[in-house]
């Protein structure tokens, strides 16, 4: 073996025995980003079923009945109960009991029976208003479909083939993810997020830990270069990602169904290159931080944050203002997201994914060699 | 392991093995307007205990880093064992050993896990890595405790391992940064022991401290003060321009009070406290003609025995400071 590799094996090493002597260092490498898996992907969920609702019937026919009870059967309303008036509304949204009131007017049955229109209306409660949107689309989905049943049976009640009514329904098929869970779309990204804390914050902290100690010191006056320190120091790192994505890949797939559609080869090499552009951010932190608290902080705001608003995982890239998505090339996480989601659920291979593998590629060049650079300068 | 774009070594006649071990000329380094080392010369022979003594925050880890490459100077320049510390950094830190005050071993790390790392910093075989294990635990008293964390050792066991981890790889040049700082004075008899030793054995030493005490213990010393060297010499050659002086050492209560006193009289050129007795150079005057006795009685000051004693390092320091103007 070789001065130089004898000498990255032992930081390797010694950088192996500090994570394994400190439980803390273990708990927070491979049981938080499990539990953060866990968390967040319960947690996080857009998926909005069972809305609590409330209706209030003023027109009491069979129609009206019937029109009502196809909210209960929907899954998308939890029908609370029924309140005789307005004012049973108003209580029902102030104690949090409903944010969705489907009211029925008066003459809704006679209205349908002739062939007309139905009045009903759907009260939201605007104040959250995220299952307040999806309360209102599933109300209006559901009254399309009411609505041309009802068409359906008046035309029928009077003879009329329902096919020369005519009327265009498109037919939405998802593809990818059929079901539209939102946790297939989570969770690959989600995967990619945890991934990125985990490396940043440990990297980071790594070269300020041996400053303050005084071993930085040390170590620059014997013959170890700042790239043999940097490769060292990244080794066991990089083989502890490793562990946490298939760790993190088992659960997912194996707890949330994450189905595994692509190339593994492209998510592999993806994988490689994206943990060492997130070691490459934290040694970069590592390099200016001042302080321990200062490198901790730093590297939580520098995973985190882009991890969640700039890697497209939770909000798509698109809809972000411009100027944030240009700061978001400058984290290694969108690229990852890209490849894990394609890889995952559009089941992509090197053709599609090839530019994104080869910006992840370039980045963690450019990371690495400022990572080196800043190390290096900090001498003078 | 280098990146393409790293300067390689350029081959060059170099590493002579005869000559001084430390050569430097003209060597300088400032940070911005702050001049932290001023163009200094000095030589260190084979197999010396050289003495860099001085304040804190006068130059002397600047000194160091730079004679290790760690750091560039702004001019001017030196060689360490025969290596150029602008041009061959590299073979510099190979040829040398370093132990600062921090001690800089691994606290979670066990003694054995410490030596190993060293030995793997330093590229040593596995044969000879056994043998300096060996010796290394002997020498710092270690025998029986590999298993040990460094971090429940106490000071002066630290203090020999991180001696034995800085010297693993056998240099024969050893800068030691401020190396007692913080130690006991047992632990620091001891270190002297071995510091000895290894100067027996050839082995050239380069000591940073601000303890005067320790000074007597070196072949050579250099004062630096506010980035100057302002004496250079063997103990006897630095004290040498003060033997001629009447030095008084005073017992007296209230010390401080009694220097403040004492430094206001014309007859005292210059006076601080040694411990908690009071120094006074009274230059060329005998101490009947400067009625210090009286004086202090005078300023109700108990006075205990007033000794004319032989000029110490200390002695020596102050005398250049305030020559220089300032203040130690």
């Amino acid at each position: 073996m070789g001065a130089a590799a004898k000498r990255v094996t032992a930081i390797a090493r010694k950088e192996f025995i500090h994570i394994t002597r400190d439980w803390r260092m273990i708990v927070a490498v491979l049981v938080l980003p499990l539990l953060q898996l866990l968390l967040f992907a319960y947690a996080i969920s857009f998926d909005v079923r069972n809305v609590p609702s409330v209706t209030l019937d003023l027109d009491r026919t069979a129609a009206s009945r019937s029109y009502l009870d196809s909210y209960s059967t929907s899954g998308f309303f939890d029908v609370q109960s029924a309140v005789p008036d307005y004012a049973g509304i108003d209580s029902a949204f102030d104690r949090s009991e409903a944010r969705v009131a489907i009211v029925v007017q008066r003459g809704f049955g006679d209205a349908l029976a002739a062939g007309g229109t139905g009045a009903v209306s759907v009260l939201i409660d605007g104040s959250e208003p995220n299952s307040a949107q999806l309360g209102q689309t599933y109300a209006v989905a559901l009254n399309q479909s009411l609505g041309r049943r009802a068409l359906a049976s008046w035309a029928e009640a009077r003879g009329l083939g329902t096919v020369r009514v005519g009327s265009v329904e498109p037919r939405i098929q998802d593809w990818y993810n059929p079901e539209r869970r939102s946790a297939d779309f989570l969770i690959p990204g989600l995967m990619i997020v945890i991934i990125m804390i985990v490396t940043v914050q440990q990297t980071a902290v790594t070269l300020v830990k041996e400053r303050e100690n005084g071993t930085l010191e040390q170590l620059l006056e014997s013959p170890l270069t700042h790239s043999e320190l940097i490769v060292g120091k990244m080794l066991p790192w990089a083989l502890l990602g490793v562990m946490d994505t298939l760790l993190i890949t088992a659960v997912s797939m194996g707890v949330f169904g994450i189905p595994l559609r692509g190339d593994v080869a492209v998510l592999a090499v993806g994988i490689g290159l994206f943990i060492v552009s997130a070691l490459s951010l934290g040694l970069v932190i590592s390099a200016v931080a001042p302080s321990l608290e200062s490198a901790n902080i730093a590297a939580l705001l520098l995973s985190f944050l882009p991890g969640f608003m700039l890697s497209g995982m939770a909000f798509p890239l698109a809809s972000i203002p411009v100027a944030l998505q240009v700061v978001s090339y400058l984290f290694p996480a969108r690229y990852m997201v890209e490849i894990a989601r394609g890889v995952f659920l559009r089941g992509a291979s090197w053709g599609v994914l090839g530019p994104q593998v080869l910006a992840l590629a370039a980045y963690a060049v450019v990371a690495l060699g400022i990572a080196t650079l800043l190390n290096r300068r900090r001498r003078a | 392991m280098q990146f393409p774009w790293t300067k390689t070594d350029r081959p060059r006649p170099s590493g002579v093995d005869d000559g001084d071990a430390i050569v430097v000329s003209g060597l300088r380094k400032t940070f911005g307007d702050f001049v932290a080392v001023d163009s200094v010369d000095f030589r260190v022979k084979r197999g010396e205990i050289f003495g860099f003594l001085g304040p804190n925050g006068s130059g002397k880890t600047t000194t160091i880093r730079m004679l290790c490459g760690v750091i560039a100077p702004t001019s001017g320049g030196g060689t360490v064992m025969g290596y150029d510390v602008v041009d061959e950094p590299e073979r510099v830190r190979e040829n040398i050993g370093y132990m600062s005050q921090k001690f800089s071993l691994f606290q979670d790390l066990t003694v054995d896990e410490n030596l190993r790392f060293y030995s793997g910093i330093y590229g040593l075989t596995p044969e000879k890595y056994a043998e300096r294990r060996a010796y290394i635990l002997r020498m710092a008293d270690l025998e029986g405790r590999e298993n040990e964390l460094t971090g429940n050792l106490s000071v002066g066991w630290k203090q020999r391992l991180a001696l034995g981890c800085a010297t693993i790889h056998e240099p024969k040049l050893i800068f030691l940064d401020e190396p007692t700082s913080g130690v006991d004075p047992t632990a620091r008899r001891q270190f002297w022991e071995l510091l000895n030793d290894l100067a027996n054995e050839g082995v050239t030493l380069f000591v940073t401290t601000h303890y005067m005490d320790e000074a007597t213990h070196c072949n050579r010393l250099a004062f630096i003060y506010r980035g100057n060297i302002i004496a250079e010499g063997t103990p006897q050659e630095v004290k040498a321009d003060l033997t001629a002086d009447t030095i008084l050492q005073i017992a007296v209560d209230r010390g401080e009070e009694a220097l403040a006193a004492l430094e206001g009289l014309e007859s005292v050129d210059e006076g601080y406290m040694q411990g908690s007795l009071v120094h006074v150079n009274l230059g060329r005057r005998t101490a009947e003609d400067a009625g210090l006795r009286e004086f202090l009685v005078d300023h109700g000051f108990e006075v205990g025995a007033i000794d004319r004693v032989e000029p110490t390092l200390e002695d020596a320091f102050v005398h250049l400071v305030t020559q220089q103007g300032g203040r130690a």
